[in-house]
């Protein structure tokens, strides 16, 4: 990916605060996003919103790269209706690292989160409700990893549930 | 006033009303006598598979390219060819059509370089077995022959 | 929600769906409930998840365009302009005049149809069955003008990445504009039938409040931000395929209840009217398609572009590996974002509110489940 760095009164001021936290400031086909550290992803949503005004998470949602060491790319967009404005949040974590949950700052991360657990299998700490959402709660593998084949699925859950062999 | 006036002689109900009584008007029938009465199918509608033939010989037009096997997003196009040795050219000998997985997207129908496949005005797919919706060559050919009701 | 299993002797739970009519598909609610009184709300949803987003990973670019459709099947055509968009981001390119031309166009008319369905049914749910008629037989023309462009009705796959299949059908500006002209005086009769009817409003007024600020906090977009007065459209803040060209307003008002909602959908299908005829008076002449080859191909990146759907703010993030299929294709479905409000808004209210609130949301399975 080809990027331009990002440079505003916004990333001085994050930069400021933040420092060593935030690795990168970048754009890409006009798109701006920053790359934090997995710990400092909770505090900038909150400085973001309280300081700054953007108080609408539109998404929160990963990627996941299997033959990297920290695995998985997590992604939280956020918008400012006051500055009509829309940044990306990205950081990365290893398989078994569990981030922080952003429901203390926006509560709609609840879903969000959930899914990306169900998606996943990454668990956000101090969620308050840490299930799956789309997939049967006893469902086993995290479809959305890229070692799940697009034919697997839980063959156990589909016998016990369905009474079938497969559901292929 | 007015608020309490129009309470008790239920204005807002007769209002309504008014619009269901010029609604019933016969003029403004709207429904369709199916299957007694054919619907009107767009030209460009996306039904049933057809594999069209050169009316004046007969012959197939599709020349076996395997191009809308690719472009099928469900891969539910299975075209098998021969080489004819005196001709050198490939020559269509099957061609599988899923009909039951089939989504009408119209994607093999653009990919046709030579306008064989087409999706047809024909809607009637339905189907008494799994395998009767699998169309061979022959049947796309022919196109699909569904049962007329008399009354 | 509090612990489901806990029971005391004045809570009652009561399970909603999934196979319930005013559910609009296969929603499962857990309502638990003193008296009449809801006390919480929990969701279970998933009962039509096909993974539309590991099918976006094994398919290429253009064989993934028709899946979109299958999403949000009330508004297909906005689900496919927001992928073409979102593709036509990563290759930056962006499709000619006439095709953006058109495809606001059809957008607009798959807003109001979306709008249509979403006022038909809301009203049966409500108990007002004859709306249901009249809205489908509006809706009928909506649909006849899509079989007659592109070929299908509901799941249209109209557009394609980098502009248009279909070339303009010939009467097609005449038939759009008859269908504006008829369409107009039709919405006054809705209004005559709902907005003054004493038990339209009774049921409405003051159900499923919801505030600014707690749309905001809930990431709710779309018709119920804007009940809530918050004037904000993505087709004006940050306008896509040509929406800056077209004058219209944005509805809005200012109690966020359901009552609001209604009127501000209302609004928009008079707002999508205003549109459309600007727009069919005035279709650029020139290509339908950008220059974009026969294999889509867009060099490694990732882009997030997002759409005023009917229900909400629809975004797509896509991330490209440099290879024909997407790497990740993330959808941001409206429909699962304002869902997660039900609770706010039913908490505290009557168990017969649930099922106008359920409607107010005007949500589809098909898209939060994916």
């Amino acid at each position: 990916m080809e990027t331009t760095p990002w440079e505003s009164e916004l990333t001085e001021r994050l930069r400021r605060v933040f420092g060593e936290q935030i690795l990168e400031f970048a754009s890409y086909l006009g798109q701006n996003f920053l790359v934090a550290r997995p710990e400092a992803v909770v505090p900038i949503l909150q400085y973001l919103r309280d300081e700054v005004g953007f108080d609408y998470l539109v998404d929160v949602t990963a990627v996941d790269y299997p033959e990297r060491e920290e695995r998985f790319d997590l992604i939280y967009i956020v918008y400012s209706f006051s500055r009509n404005e829309r940044i990306r949040i990205k950081t990365r974590i290893r398989e078994g690292f569990e981030p922080q949950t952003a429901t203390v700052v926006h509560p709609t991360a609840n879903w969000l989160e959930r899914e990306v657990y169900d998606m996943f299998g990454i668990r956000f700490a101090q969620h308050p409700d840490m299930r799956r959402i789309l997939l049967p709660d006893d469902w086993e593998g995290h479809p959305l990893r890229k070692d799940y084949n697009i034919l697997d699925m839980d063959n156990r859950w589909v016998k016990d549930n369905l009474g079938i062999e497969s559901g292929q | 006033m007015r608020k309490l006036l129009r309470t008790i002689f239920l204005v807002d109900l007769i209002q309504g009303l008014w619009v269901t009584f010029r609604n019933q008007h016969p003029k403004n029938i709207y429904t369709e006598q199916y299957p007694a009465q054919r619907p009107r199918i767009a030209e460009r509608f996306r039904g049933a598979p057809r594999l069209n033939i050169n009316p004046e010989t007969g012959e197939t037009l599709c020349i076996a390219c395997d191009l809308c096997a690719l472009a099928c997003p469900e891969n539910l196009i299975v075209v098998s060819s021969e080489r004819n040795k005196q001709t050198r050219r490939k020559e269509l000998t099957t061609f599988t059509y899923d009909t039951s997985r089939c989504m009408f997207c119209g994607l093999c129908e653009d990919a046709c370089p030579v306008d064989a496949l087409e999706l047809t005005q024909d809607f009637e797919l339905a189907s008494y077995t799994r395998e009767g919706a699998i169309w061979d060559r022959q049947m796309l050919e022919e196109g699909p022959k569904p049962t007329w009701y008399r009354y | 929600m509090p612990e489901a299993t806990f029971l005391d002797a004045n809570e009652l739970i009561l399970n909603m769906g999934p196979q319930h009519p005013s559910t609009h598909g296969v929603l499962r609610v857990i309502l638990k409930l003193d008296g009449e009184k809801i006390l919480g709300t929990e969701c279970v949803i998933g009962y039509l998840h096909r993974g539309v987003e590991k099918i976006g990973e094994n398919r290429t670019y253009a064989m993934f365009a028709p899946y979109v459709d299958r999403m949000d099947y009330v508004a297909a055509v906005s689900n496919g302009l927001g992928y073409c968009l979102a593709v036509e981001k990563l290759l930056n390119v962006e499709a000619p005049p006439r095709a953006q031309a058109v495809r606001v166009i059809l957008t607009e008319l798959n807003r109001i149809a979306s709008h249509l369905l979403w006022l038909g049914t809301h009203a049966l749910d409500i108990g007002a069955i004859t709306p249901l008629f009249y809205v489908m037989r509006e809706r009928e023309e909506i649909l006849n003008i899509f079989e007659a462009y592109c070929g299908a009705r509901l799941t249209t796959h109209a557009f394609r990445i980098g502009g248009l299949q279909y070339e303009v059908y010939e009467g097609m500006e005449k038939q759009v504009k008859a269908f504006c002209k008829m369409f107009l005086p039709r919405v006054d009769e809705y209004e005559e039938l709902l907005t003054e009817n004493r038990i339209w409003k009774d049921r409405l007024v003051g159900v499923g409040v919801l505030t600014a600020e707690q749309c905001k906090q809930y990431g709710v977009t779309g018709p119920m931000l804007r009940a809530a007065g918050v004037k904000w459209d993505i087709r004006k803040a940050q306008p896509y395929s040509g929406y800056e060209k077209y004058d219209f307003e944005i509805p809005t008002r200012t109690n966020g209840d359901t009552y609001d909602r209604y009127i501000v959908r209302i609004q928009e299908m008079r707002q999508s009217v205003r549109m459309i005829e600007q727009a069919v008076d005035d279709i650029p002449e020139g290509p339908i398609m950008a220059k974009v080859g026969k294999v889509i191909k867009p060099p490694v990146g990732e882009a997030y572009v997002s759409i005023e759907a009917p229900k909400g703010e629809l975004g797509y993030f896509i991330v490209s590996d440099g290879s024909t299929q997407p790497y990740r294709v993330r959808v941001r479905p409206p429909s699962f974002v304002n869902l997660q409000a039900l609770d706010t808004m039913a908490r505290g209210g009557l168990v017969a509110d649930i099922v106008a609130i359920i409607g107010t949301i005007d949500i589809v399975l098909g898209e939060i489940d994916r």
